[in-house]
C-alpha cells in the first residue's frame, strides 16, 4: 500500500479527518504513531469531545446558581437541597447501541448512567427513562420496544434502583433510529463524602476495579459519533454486554471505599473505556500518570494494547489512592468478591505514559487529547418560526364523531402500564409515587418529597424547535408545580441529527438557548447533560429531541394532589396562560410563547398548590397532547367524570394550548384557590362539575368504562407477535 | 434483648429496607453475611430479604441456598426459630428445602410490579403477631414468583394449613393462587409480596406493618 493509501485507511479506521490529522501532527510536532491513533480517535470523537456542541453548551454555564455544588465537567452535577441533603443527577443517551441490540443497549445505558452517579459517592435512588420509538408497525419495532423495556427492567430491577418515571413517544421519524435516554438520581445524605474524578498526588496508585476487560465495545464511542447506513447490523460487535449483578457489587463496594475516605479520585470507565477515564482524570488534576496496560485484568489474554485502551466492557472503575490505603481498599472489594489491581501511578510530570510488557508505547500530554480537542462552530442560522400562522383552520369534525374511546387506544394516548409494570418501582422503600403518576416522588430522609419527571414533546419540536425546547423544560416544571413541588435543577440529553447540516445545527442552537433562558428564569440550573448527534439513518434525521430531566422539591409528601378526579360534585377549574394554540395533527400553530414569562410564574404556582390540603385541591393535571377533552378523559380514569359547561366550544375542547391546566377543587376551597391563581396572573374559568362514570358536554356523552378498557388494552395491541 | 438477623447475600437489594422495618418496629437488627455462620442463640427471628442474590444465576435462590450462612439458618429453623423469606428470600428458602414447592417464572414471562390484593388464609404464629387483617394489599415485584407444586403436594399444603397468603386474583399464575406458605411446623414462612414496602400511608398502604 502506498503511504497515501495507508493514511487514508487509517482515517477511515480511526474516524479522523484530514484537518484533524494535521492538527494532531502540529500538536505533537510529528505525525501520530501506534496507539496514539486510537487515543485521538476515541477522545476526539463527537461522543467524548462534544466538538460540535461545546461552543454552545457554554450557555448552560450561565444557569449555575449558588445551590450548585459541582456541575458540567464532573461525572454528574450535584445540587444542595438544604438540610444537608444533596442530589446528584444526570441523563444520558444510548440510542445507537439500543437500535442494534435493544436489550443490551438499553441495559448498559442504565448501567452507565448509574455509574456516573455512584462514582460521585452518591447512592442511586431513582431511575427514569425517556424513549422515542417509530411507528409500532415499522420494521423490527415491536422487537425493539420489547427489547428496550426488558433491558431497562432486567438491569434496573436487579441493581435495586426503582424506575419511577418516564415518557414514551411514537413517531415515524424514529423508525430507523430510536431514542433510549436514561436518567439516574442519587443522594448524598448528611455526613456523606462527595467524590471527584480529579487525580492528584505524585506517587499515588492507579487502581482498576470491577469486571475484566474484554473485546466488547471496542470503538463504541466512535460508532456513536456516526450516522447509520444499511450495514448497521455489522456493528453488533461494538455493543457492550452488561451484568447488573456485578454493578450491584460495584455500587456497594465503591460507596464503601468512598465513604471510608480511602480514595483520592474515582471515575467510571464509560465511553472510550480506560482511555477516557485515565486521560480525563490526569487532565483534570493537571498531573501525569504512568499506566501499565499489561497489568489490566483481561477476559481474553490475546488482547493487545489498542483493544485494551478502547474496550467498553461494562462495570469497571478506575480509582486513585494513597499507597498506604491500598490494602484497606483491596480488603473492602474482596468482601464483595471483586479484585482491585494496581495498573499505574500518578507522576509529577504532566505526561501520561502508556506501557506494554516493559516497553513505553507513548508519552503524551493529556491536555492535547482532552483540552485541545477540536471545537467546531458548525454553520447555523438564527431561529425563525416556520409554522407560525395568524389563525388555525376551521374544525371539520363535529362532536358526534368524536371517538374518545378510539383515541385513547392509540399509541399516542394509550396507558403505558404495560411498560411500567415491568419495572420495580418500590425497591428501597422510599417511593411515594411511581410511574403510574404524572410526577414521581421519592421521600427524602428529611421527610420532604423529591420530585422527578422528564420532558420534551416531539410533536412540539416538529412544529417549532424554540417552542419545543421551552416546553421541554416548562411542561415538566408545570407538572411539578401543580403537585406543589418546585423545580430545583435540570439535566438534558440533546438528541439531534447530523450537526454538519445547518438546519439541524440551527435547531440545536435554538434549543440550547431556549433551555438556558428558561432555566435561568426558573432558578433551576442545568447541572449535567449529554449530547447525541448523528441520529441519522440513510440521510433521514430524527426529530430534534432535547430531552430534559427535572428534579424538584416539595416540603412534605402528605398532601400531594392526585392526577385523576377524586370526588363527585367538586369543581373543575381551567387554569390558563394561553399563548400558543394548535390542534392534534396540525404542524401550524398560532401565537408566541414567552418562555421566560411563563417560567417566572412557576415558583408562585408551586407555592400556592402546596399551601392547600389534598382535600382542597383534590387533583390537578396539565392539559396535554390531544387537547382539553382528551385530558379530561385521562383525568376520569378512576371512574369520576365531568359535566363540562356548555359555554365551551368545540375548538376550546380540541385545541392544544400552551398552557392549560385542570384543577379539581372542593366547593369550600374554590373561591380561595381561584383568587390565589388570579393573583399570580393565571386566567381561571369554571370548566365543570365532577360526576360519576360519564363525561358530558351539551348533548354529548362518553362512558368512562369503555374508554378505560380501550386505554388499558391499547399498548398490548401495538406489539403484534410479542407475548 | 435478642436481635432480628437480616441475611445478606451479594445481590440482595431489600436488606436496608427490611433492617429499617425491624428498627421501626422497635427491634434490634443486624446483618448476617452469606459467608459467615452465626450463633443461633443470639437471634429472636431471621429474615431473608428480596433482591437478586448471586444475580439469580442458575435459578433464583439456587446458589444462595448452598451458601455457608444457610447452615446456621437451617440450624435455627430446626430449633423452631421463626424464619421469614420475602420475595428472593422466599425463593432461597424454597431452594433450600425449608419450604415446600418451587417458584418458577411468571406465566406472562415478564417481571411484574403491582399492588396485589391478598387473603390471609392461616395466620403465622410469629410474623403477624401485631395484627394482619384478613384482606390486605401489598406490593409485588418479581419475575419468578409463580408458586408451583404437584397436585398431591398442594393438597397436603392446603390440608396442613400451610397456606399463609392467597392472591385474590393471581397475577403470576401461582397454583391455587398461593402467595405465601409455611413449613409444617409453621415456624418458617415465605411470601412473594413485600410487607416492608407498605408500612406508612405515604408508601400507598400500611398493611405490611403488622408482619413484624
Amino acid at each position: 500500500m502506498s503511504q497515501d493509501a495507508d493514511l487514508k485507511a487509517k482515517f477511515k479506521t480511526y474516524r479522523i479527518n484530514e484537518s484533524e490529522y494535521k492538527h494532531i501532527t502540529s500538536l505533537l510536532g510529528r505525525p501520530p504513531q501506534g496507539v496514539e491513533w486510537a487515543l485521538f480517535s476515541a477522545l476526539w470523537s463527537e461522543h467524548c469531545s462534544y466538538k460540535s456542541s461545546r461552543v454552545h453548551l457554554k450557555k448552560f454555564g450561565k444557569t449555575i446558581t449558588d445551590k450548585v455544588v459541582t456541575a458540567q465537567g464532573e461525572n454528574a452535577g450535584v445540587l444542595d437541597l438544604g438540610f444537608d441533603e444533596k442530589v446528584v443527577f444526570k441523563m444520558e443517551s444510548h440510542n445507537h447501541p439500543s437500535f442494534i441490540e435493544p436489550y443490551q443497549g438499553a441495559a448498559t445505558g442504565v448501567g452507565g448512567i448509574l455509574r456516573d452517579i455512584f462514582t460521585m459517592g452518591a447512592r442511586p435512588v431513582v431511575l427514569a427513562d425517556y424513549l422515542c420509538f417509530g411507528e409500532p408497525t415499522a420494521k423490527r419495532m415491536p422487537t425493539l420496544i420489547d427489547g428496550v423495556v426488558r433491558g431497562i427492567s432486567g438491569y434496573g430491577n436487579c441493581v435495586g434502583v426503582p424506575t419511577l418515571t418516564g415518557q414514551t413517544n411514537f413517531d415515524a421519524a424514529y423508525n430507523n433510529n430510536i431514542l433510549v435516554n436514561a436518567m439516574a438520581v442519587g443522594l448524598l445524605l448528611p455526613g456523606e463524602e462527595l467524590a471527584l474524578s480529579k487525580a492528584k498526588g505524585a506517587g499515588n496508585l492507579v487502581v482498576y476495579v470491577g469486571a475484566k476487560t474484554g473485546r466488547d465495545g471496542v470503538h463504541g464511542a466512535a460508532m456513536a459519533s456516526e450516522s447509520f447506513d444499511e450495514n448497521s447490523d455489522a456493528k453488533k460487535p461494538n455493543v457492550q454486554i452488561g451484568d447488573p449483578y456485578f454493578e450491584k457489587l460495584l455500587i456497594e463496594s465503591c460507596l464503601s471505599v468512598i465513604q471510608k475516605k480511602l480514595v483520592v479520585a474515582i471515575q467510571d470507565m464509560g465511553a472510550a473505556g480506560l482511555t477516557s477515564s485515565s486521560f480525563e482524570m490526569a487532565s483534570k488534576g493537571q498531573v501525569g500518570m504512568k499506566l501499565d496496560l499489561s497489568k489490566v485484568p483481561l477476559r481474553d489474554a490475546q488482547m493487545g494494547p489498542e483493544e485494551i485502551l478502547l474496550s467498553e466492557s461494562q462495570e469497571r472503575m478506575l480509582l486513585v489512592c494513597e499507597p498506604g490505603k491500598l490494602a484497606d481498599i483491596q480488603k473492602e472489594f474482596d468482601i464483595w468478591g471483586l479484585d482491585a489491581s494496581v495498573v499505574g501511578e500518578i507522576t509529577s510530570g504532566r505526561k501520561v505514559s502508556l506501557w506494554w510488557r516493559g516497553e513505553c508505547l507513548t508519552e503524551i500530554d493529556p491536555d492535547l487529547l482532552v483540552e485541545n480537542a477540536p471545537m467546531y462552530e458548525r454553520p447555523y442560522s438564527a431561529w425563525a418560526p416556520k409554522h407560525q400562522k395568524a389563525s388555525l383552520p376551521a374544525m371539520s369534525t363535529d362532536a358526534k364523531t368524536w371517538d374518545l374511546k378510539g383515541q385513547l387506544g392509540t399509541s399516542e394516548h394509550c396507558d403505558r402500564t404495560w411498560i411500567y409494570r415491568q419495572y420495580d418501582q418500590r425497591v428501597q422503600a422510599r417511593t411515594v409515587r411511581g410511574a403510574d403518576h404524572d410526577v414521581a416522588f421519592h421521600r427524602l430522609p428529611s421527610g420532604r418529597g423529591l420530585a422527578v419527571t422528564v420532558g420534551c414533546r416531539p410533536a412540539w419540536m416538529k412544529r417549532d424547535a424554540r417552542i419545543g425546547a421551552f416546553d421541554a423544560v416548562l411542561y415538566p416544571s408545570l407538572q411539578m408545580a401543580i403537585k406543589g413541588a418546585e423545580v430545583q435543577g435540570l439535566t438534558d440529553c440533546l438528541n439531534f441529527g447530523n450537526p454538519e447540516r445547518p438546519e439541524i445545527m440551527s435547531e440545536f442552537v435554538a434549543s440550547v438557548e431556549a433551555i438556558a433562558d428558561v432555566s435561568i428564569a426558573l432558578g433551576a440550573p442545568v447541572i449535567s447533560g449529554n449530547v447525541s448527534f448523528y441520529n441519522e439513518t440513510l440521510g433521514q434525521n430524527i426529530i430534534s429531541t432535547p430531552a430534559v430531566g427535572a428534579v424538584g422539591l416539595r416540603g412534605d409528601v402528605e398532601d400531594i394532589p392526585h392526577d385523576r378526579f377524586q370526588e363527585q360534585g367538586s369543581t373543575a377549574l381551567l387554569v390558563s396562560l394561553a399563548q400558543v394554540r394548535t390542534r392534534a395533527g396540525l404542524t401550524d400553530f398560532t401565537g408566541e410563547l414567552d418562555g421566560v414569562g411563563v417560567a417566572a410564574k412557576i415558583k408562585g404556582l408551586s407555592e400556592l398548590v402546596q399551601s392547600f390540603k389534598a382535600s382542597e385541591i383534590l387533583s390537578t393535571q396539565m392539559s396535554g397532547r390531544g387537547g382539553l377533552l382528551l385530558s379530561v378523559a385521562k383525568m376520569s380514569m378512576d371512574g369520576v367524570g365531568l359535566a363540562i359547561e356548555a359555554g365551551f366550544t368545540l375548538e376550546d375542547l380540541s385545541d392544544e394550548v400552551l398552557y392549560q391546566m385542570v384543577f379539581e377543587v372542593s366547593p369550600a376551597a374554590e373561591a380561595k384557590v381561584q383568587a390565589g391563581l388570579k393573583k399570580l396572573g393565571f386566567d381561571v374559568q369554571k370548566l365543570g362539575v365532577t360526576q360519576g362514570q360519564r363525561i358530558s358536554w351539551k348533548n354529548h356523552g362518553w362512558s368512562i368504562d369503555e374508554m378505560k378498557t380501550s386505554a388499558r388494552e391499547g399498548f398490548g395491541g401495538l406489539l403484534d407477535g410479542i407475548s | 434483648m435478642k436481635s432480628i438477623g437480616v441475611v445478606r447475600f451479594p445481590g440482595t437489594n431489600c436488606d436496608r429496607d427490611v433492617l429499617e422495618m425491624a428498627e421501626a418496629k422497635g427491634f434490634r437488627a443486624q446483618y448476617l453475611w452469606h459467608l459467615d455462620q452465626f450463633d443461633t442463640g443470639a437471634f429472636e427471628a431471621l429474615i431473608l430479604p428480596g433482591g437478586f442474590s448471586y444475580g439469580d444465576y442458575l435459578r433464583a435462590g439456587a446458589l444462595s441456598a448452598k451458601s455457608p450462612v444457610m447452615k446456621s439458618v437451617r440450624e435455627f429453623a430446626e430449633k423452631g426459630g421463626p424464619v421469614l423469606g420475602i420475595c428472593n428470600g422466599f425463593q432461597v428458602l424454597v431452594e433450600s428445602g425449608l419450604l415446600p414447592g418451587a417458584l418458577v417464572q411468571n406465566t406472562s414471562r415478564r417481571f411484574i410490579d403491582d399492588w396485589a390484593e391478598l387473603e390471609l388464609v392461616n395466620s403465622h404464629p410469629y410474623f403477624g403477631k401485631s395484627g394482619v387483617s384478613k384482606k390486605i394489599r401489598l406490593p409485588i415485584a418479581h419475575g419468578e414468583g409463580r408458586f408451583y407444586a404437584s397436585e398431591r403436594d398442594l393438597d397436603a399444603i392446603e390440608s396442613n394449613g400451610q397456606v399463609w397468603l392467597r392472591y385474590q386474583s393471581t397475577p403470576n399464575g401461582s397454583m391455587r393462587g398461593i402467595a405465601g406458605v409455611m413449613n409444617q411446623k409453621k415456624n418458617v414462612a415465605g411470601l412473594m409480596p413485600h410487607p416492608e414496602r407498605a408500612l406508612y400511608s405515604w408508601m400507598g398502604g400500611t398493611d405490611g406493618w403488622g408482619f413484624l
